[in-house]
């Protein structure tokens, strides 16, 4: 398992953003959903260590994170977009892609040739020498993603990557994806059930920081049918049934109000 | 970039099938992967070459990433190196005609500025996925912070003989440079703003100086008072534990 999580858990104060997560993940496009707040991007941070959990085991890649030798070997196969993804305005696309290539520590020999590839992957070879100021949002996104599957990540961690996407572009990312998800894990965290419903072959949802459901796409439209909940699109449909169930369970008072059961994705 | 610049030894290896000329009528690969050959090309014409000083940086570090991590430092851009001469060379003209030491004066200052912006919160627009890099963020700012260090006590000194300074004097300030310097680094690292740690640095080095003339009536106690090195250097070690302290991953809440 490239992803094991139990029992995970990240505070802010008294305030849980991530609430007992347990999850297990193999490779393959992992959709995570969930309304602002409910703790999403927290768990891609700790998954892409940069915050460190409250309490609770994390492994990834088979390493516990928390030593060094650990955690620098899992960010050598990692692949991170966070949500926002600071740009250097100095920077072409090509210097910005072999500038985190080079921080993952690939071989620098191998740098040129994967830098030209995931730059030629997101569709941006015709921008590779022009300065990332002058890039569109969307140009900027993929070269964001660009650098995330820079090195041919094992474990690839994307929060929001269709953000400023146009659909033409949407499209072709789904297809990466899917591509990467058959030898990697790729954890996607969006708003967009649509990309969940493309490209995902299970999918994940969380609210107040716990996982509420964990499915398939076709299950979780499952969860929608006949049971009144808005939403323009059978994923739409589910994802709101789930909410309003989880919802109207009572909550445990341990965890500052929002606990509604073990979150579990296994 | 011109044709000479570019390795096609390295894009069109000659020992390949795709090389052969059965007939000796040139070049015919039959059967290329085209989108491989154009990654090659690609490859060759974006590649970035490092100029002299990332070179040598990635030889002694033993380390391209870090190499570029710290080229890419702010207070070791070519603007902030060249404001730094014009101010320490102003400074040294003013030395020279007032013979007040603004060079010992302003050294401190600068240098603890630019420590500070060698760290990233505030100012690295990336520092979220810098930190998730294998080549660790304290690791670059160990280095940058030497780096910045070392050119401005090289700068200051230079400045300083200029300027005729006395000994004393030039190499007085040394010492409470690195106590400004490790001040503005804590500051901006337990702050996580680099914007902090300067106003830290500057404003503790004009209450040092301001302190030193209350109490001594010279404007220059703070970097000739010998009894000062001590205390200078504790409250450096201090502040550099209290940074080594604010850089490491913690575990447990936040």
């Amino acid at each position: 398992m490239n992803i094991e999580l139990s029992d995970l858990t990240r505070r802010f104060g008294r305030t849980y953003a991530v609430a007992g997560v347990s999850m297990e993940a193999g490779p393959g496009v992992f959709g995570l959903l969930g309304p602002n707040g409910a703790g999403k991007t927290s768990l891609l941070r700790m998954m892409a260590t940069v915050l460190p959990p409250t309490s609770g085991q994390l492994r990834l890649l088979g390493r516990d994170p928390g030593s060094p030798g650990p955690r620098r070997e899992i960010r050598r196969r990692l692949g991170y977009l966070p949500q926002n993804l600071g740009y250097y305005p100095g920077f072409t696309v090509a210097e910005f892609v072999e500038y985190f290539a080079l921080l993952k520590d690939m071989p620098p020999g191998r740098v040129p040739r994967a830098v030209a590839a995931a730059v030629e992957q997101v569709g941006l070879g015709d921008k590779a020498k022009a300065k990332l100021r002058t890039l569109s949002g969307g140009m900027l996104r993929r070269a964001g993603i660009a650098q995330a599957i820079v090195n041919d990540p094992d474990l690839l961690l994307l929060d929001e990557p269709t953000a400023g996407l146009d659909p033409e572009q949407r499209v072709a990312f789904r297809a990466i994806l899917r591509g990467l998800g058959e030898r990697a894990t790729v954890v996607v965290s969006t708003h967009l059930v649509e990309d969940v419903g493309a490209a995902c072959s299970q999918v994940a949802l969380m609210d107040a920081g716990k996982v509420v459901f964990d499915g398939t796409p076709g299950e979780l439209i499952a969860r929608g049918e006949g049971s009144g909940a808005a939403g323009d699109a059978p994923l739409e449909r589910g994802y709101s049934a789930v909410l309003a169930v989880a919802r109207s369970l009572p909550a445990t008072p341990s965890a500052a109000g929002t606990q509604r059961g073990p979150g579990t994705w296994a | 970039m011109t044709d000479k610049d570019v390795n096609w030894e390295a894009i069109f290896p000659r020992d390949g099938a795709n090389w052969a000329e059965p007939d000796g009528r040139g070049l015919s690969p039959p059967d290329v992967d085209l989108s491989r050959v154009w990654t090659g090309v690609a490859a060759e014409v974006w590649r970035r070459r490092p100029g002299p000083a990332e070179r040598l940086a990635a030889w002694l570090l033993r380390s391209p990433g870090l190499a570029r991590a710290l080229v890419t430092t702010p207070s070791l851009l070519l603007g902030w190196v060249i404001a730094t001469l014009v101010v320490l060379a102003a400074g040294a003209a003013a030395t020279l005609g007032t013979g007040t030491p603004y060079v010992a004066l302003f050294a401190p200052a600068l240098a603890g500025a630019g420590i500070a912006y060698a760290y990233g919160p505030g100012i690295d627009p990336a520092w979220e996925l810098a930190q998730s890099m294998t080549v660790s963020d304290r690791m670059v700012l160990l280095v940058r912070a030497l780096a910045v260090f070392g050119l401005n006590a090289a700068v200051g000194l230079a400045a300083s003989a200029a300027s005729g300074s006395a000994a004393a004097v030039t190499f007085g300030w040394l010492v409470p440079m690195t106590a400004v310097c490790a001040l503005a680094l804590a500051a901006a690292t337990v702050s996580r703003s680099a914007n902090v740690g300067v106003a830290a640095g500057i404003s503790g080095w004009a209450i040092t100086v301001l302190a030193g003339q209350a109490s001594d009536g010279r404007l220059t106690a703070a970097i000739t008072d010998s009894s000062l090195f001590l205390p200078y250097l504790a409250f450096a070690a201090c502040c550099g534990a209290v940074a080594w302290y604010a850089t490491r991953i913690p575990r447990g809440a936040s």
